[in-house]
């Protein structure tokens, strides 16, 4: 007891001294609280301060946020957001940046998770990074230049203005029939596109790269014209699975920037429906992973399994998948004393199948050998890149947001997170399984516990220019909102979802291990696997390219098959 | 006994579970949520649905001198937020849910809802049934205020103030 007191102590002192310093080095600290500093830094100061702060043990980059508030205080700003695991803490470094030639000093040396942030503030808002030369990423090529679509300057009809390629190719050269296909914001169900390139020599891969966004959809700039209450319907719909983690995160940023006091029923709701959410989505990963495998009969029960929750989601929601039950201030359905006896129900036999359906497909020799010690990742490296959620527990890094910066109701149940130190693909898978069951007395407990009272908070005001973050423990790990409010819309609104940052870890697993393991390695950060997915695979020695969908090259070494 | 093979038990067990739908009635909950249907009796066309509409399948819309409030299934996410802000409370959320048609105008649902002219300079401005209704509510509303629309009310009140000058 004295021990943990004191070591509590000891960390707070080292917070103390590290902002302290941060100070001494000329940024301004604008609000401090038990778990959340703001200091505002000069662009010219901002490596000595990152560098300073980076000293702190378990320090995370967040998210980082680009910003044009150019009409409201003359400049473009950056939000770097970090997390202190072990304190509870989040800081958030404020930078603001000229309003003509925005440019600030490149972090990516200091904190390699901010590779793909600097890349997209430099495409979608036109910010320069010293020091880095960046091309585009997020944006299509046939983009034209200089336009930066998340600049205030640029409605959403002037954008729709500008994107004219392949229809208007098709008229010029006459082609009989030109078919617009539309997409977005609507998410492809199970699949989404990716890309890799693998190079590899034989059957191994040497190195790997990945191509992303696609299908950009633009959701955040949607966002900022759509009304305070509208949004969460929106957000809800940023991922086929996991849509819940962002409509509350979407919720919980405003109530925390407005302060707006959520109703704790509101919460236990919320938390329920979050935890419900977690377990379908592990249920539909460990199916398709068994499927990459080759094992379908494993995949064909995990998803018979799933079925129960999911018609469990709608008996307690409304709607199986996209919810639609968070607004602003709280909830919109209420859950009644028949309906938490069901849900036990569906839990007890939930638990009781799950149980006797992953003893059996765990011990079949070829899954058993494709997991263990395939797609490497090392502590360090989890580390390093700021990972999320079961990639990073997997490796052993004991990041989970519930317990680090805790939200909705998760203060008031026990539960342990999981962690695995090996750090391979059937780490990643039994931190999932593990967590289903977690989850399930999670729910437990929040039914036993749920207290009465309103669930939705009935009015509020927006006060604009207000800061708040959400972050939420989604299936995949971390999601987090930076939102600044507006009168009626928010003003600025960032999602960063888990996916995101786990991806640059997947060509380090992949790096020098069997092709044949690639489909499950790419699959063990629980991407959302593509549709449209392609690996190019380069034989390096022959110099040959081949275009083969990834599901062909799990095929090729299929057992029985 | 291998322990992977005892999946056969319990896929003997569990035996299909794959339902033949449409052929074989589809699963939905008391709590399901589909599409909406407004009842044309109770609406007064008043606009607060297609203001809360998060993917605006609900539109007013003005043709010469009915308004039309139109709802576009196609577009619908079946929240129900329409039905939650409805002052009338006009709208019911059905259990429908197959709603798929060749014909994309068969997704279209119109309710009209005449117009009312500004007796003064012809400009229609608000459907008949809301006016009526506010005229029911607020007694001190004078009849020849009523019936002009915002701009001409504005100048006369502002004459009335000004002693006409
Ligand atoms: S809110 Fe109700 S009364 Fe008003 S237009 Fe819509 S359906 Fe009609
Ligand atoms: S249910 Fe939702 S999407 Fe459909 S019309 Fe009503 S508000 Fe719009």
């Amino acid at each position: 007891m004295f021990s943990q007191t004191s070591y509590l102590y000891d960390n707070s002192n080292i917070l103390d001294k590290v902002i302290k310093n941060v100070g001494g080095l000329g940024a301004e600290v604008l609000e401090r609280k038990p778990d959340f500093t703001r200091v505002f830094v000069s662009r010219d100061k901002l490596v000595d301060v990152i560098k300073e702060l980076m000293k702190l043990e378990n320090v995370y980059l967040r998210t980082m946020t680009a910003s044009d508030e150019r009409e409201v205080n003359g400049f473009f700003k950056l939000y770097y957001v970090f997390g202190v695991d072990s304190l509870h803490h989040t800081i958030i470094v404020e930078i603001p940046l000229s309003e003509n030639s925005p440019s600030a000093p490149t972090l990516i040396d200091i904190v390699k998770a901010v590779d793909w942030y600097e890349k997209e503030a430099h495409d979608l808002m036109g910010i320069d990074f010293e020091g880095r030369k960046l091309h585009k990423f997020v944006l299509p090529d046939d983009w034209p230049d200089k336009v930066y679509p998340l600049r205030k300057e640029y409605g959403i009809e002037d954008l729709k203005k500008l994107y004219k390629p392949v229809f208007e190719y098709a008229k010029k050269v006459e082609a009989e029939a030109a078919v617009i296909i539309p997409i977005g914001p609507y998410h492809p169900a199970l699949h989404e596109p990716e890309y890799f390139e693998l190079y590899v020599r034989g059957e191994r891969v040497v190195d790997a790269r990945y191509v992303g966004f696609m299908v950009h959809r633009g959701i955040e700039k949607l966002g900022e014209n759509m009304k305070y209450d509208q949004v969460p319907f929106l957000a809800e719909r940023i991922c086929g699975i996991c849509g819940f983690v962002h409509s509350t995160s979407y919720c919980q940023a405003i109530e925390n920037a407005l302060k707006i006091d959520v109703p704790e029923r509101a919460h236990f709701i919320r938390s329920i429906i979050l935890e419900i959410e977690r377990i379908h989505s592990h249920l539909l990963w460990l199916g398709v992973a068994l499927h990459l495998l080759g094992y379908d009969t494993g995949f064909m029960h995990a998803w018979r399994i799933r079925e129960q929750v999911m018609v469990l989601a709608e008996l307690l929601t409304g709607s199986r998948k996209t919810y639609g039950i968070n607004i602003v201030g709280g909830v919109r359905r209420d859950i009644d004393e028949n309906k938490i006896r069901k849900c036990l129900n569906v839990l007890d036999n939930v638990e009781k199948e799950f149980k006797t359906f992953i003893d059996v497909a765990l011990s079949v020799p070829q899954v058993k050998s494709r997991l263990r010690d395939t797609g490497l990742l090392p502590k360090g490296e989890a580390q390093k890149l700021s990972l999320v959620g079961p990639t990073a527990r997997g490796s052993g890094v004991p990041r989970d947001v519930r317990k680090d910066y805790p939200y909705a109701a998760y203060k008031h149940v026990s539960f342990d997170v999981i962690v695995y130190s090996e750090g391979d693909n059937m780490a990643r898978t039994l931190v999932r399984v593990d967590e289903v069951f977690e989850s399930i007395d999670i729910v437990r407990q929040l039914l036993d516990k749920i207290p009465k009272g309103p669930i939705a908070v009935e009015n509020w005001d927006a006060e604009p220019y207000k800061i708040g973050i959400g972050s939420v423990e989604a299936p995949r790990g971390e999601v987090i909102h930076f939102l600044i409010t507006g009168r009626y819309s928010p003003y600025r609104w960032r999602v960063r979802a888990p996916t995101y940052q786990n991806l640059p870890a997947v060509p380090i697993m992949l790096r020098d291990s069997e092709l044949a393991d690639a489909p499950i390695t790419i699959a063990s950060i629980d991407p959302c696997f593509s549709c449209t997915d392609r690996a190019l695979v380069i034989e390096i020695n022959r110099g040959s390219i081949k275009e083969v969908p990834l599901f062909v090259i799990s095929n090729k070494f299929r057992f029985g098959v | 006994m291998v322990k992977f093979v005892k999946i056969i038990p319990i896929a003997l067990k569990v035996g299909t579970v794959t339902r033949k739908y449409p052929f074989e009635r589809p699963l939905i909950t008391e709590s399901f949520r589909g599409a909406i249907e407004v009842d044309p009796v109770k609406c007064t066309g008043c606009g607060a649905c297609t203001r809360i509409c998060p993917p605006k399948a609900l539109s007013l819309i003005r043709e010469g001198e009915t308004l039309i409030l139109r709802y576009f299934v196609g577009k619908c996410i079946f929240c129900g937020m329409c039905a939650d802000i409805c002052p009338e409370k006009a709208i019911a959320i059905t259990k429908e849910f197959e709603l798929a048609s060749e014909n994309l105008s068969e997704l279209n649902v119109d309710v009209e809802h005449e117009l009312k002219k500004c007796v003064k300079c012809g400009a229609t401005f608000v459907s008949t049934k809301l006016l009526n209704k506010v005229r029911s509510q607020v007694e001190a509303l004078p009849d020849d205020i009523a019936e002009l629309c915002p701009n001409c009310r504005r100048l006369e009140i502002l004459k009335r103030f000004t002693g006409g000058r």
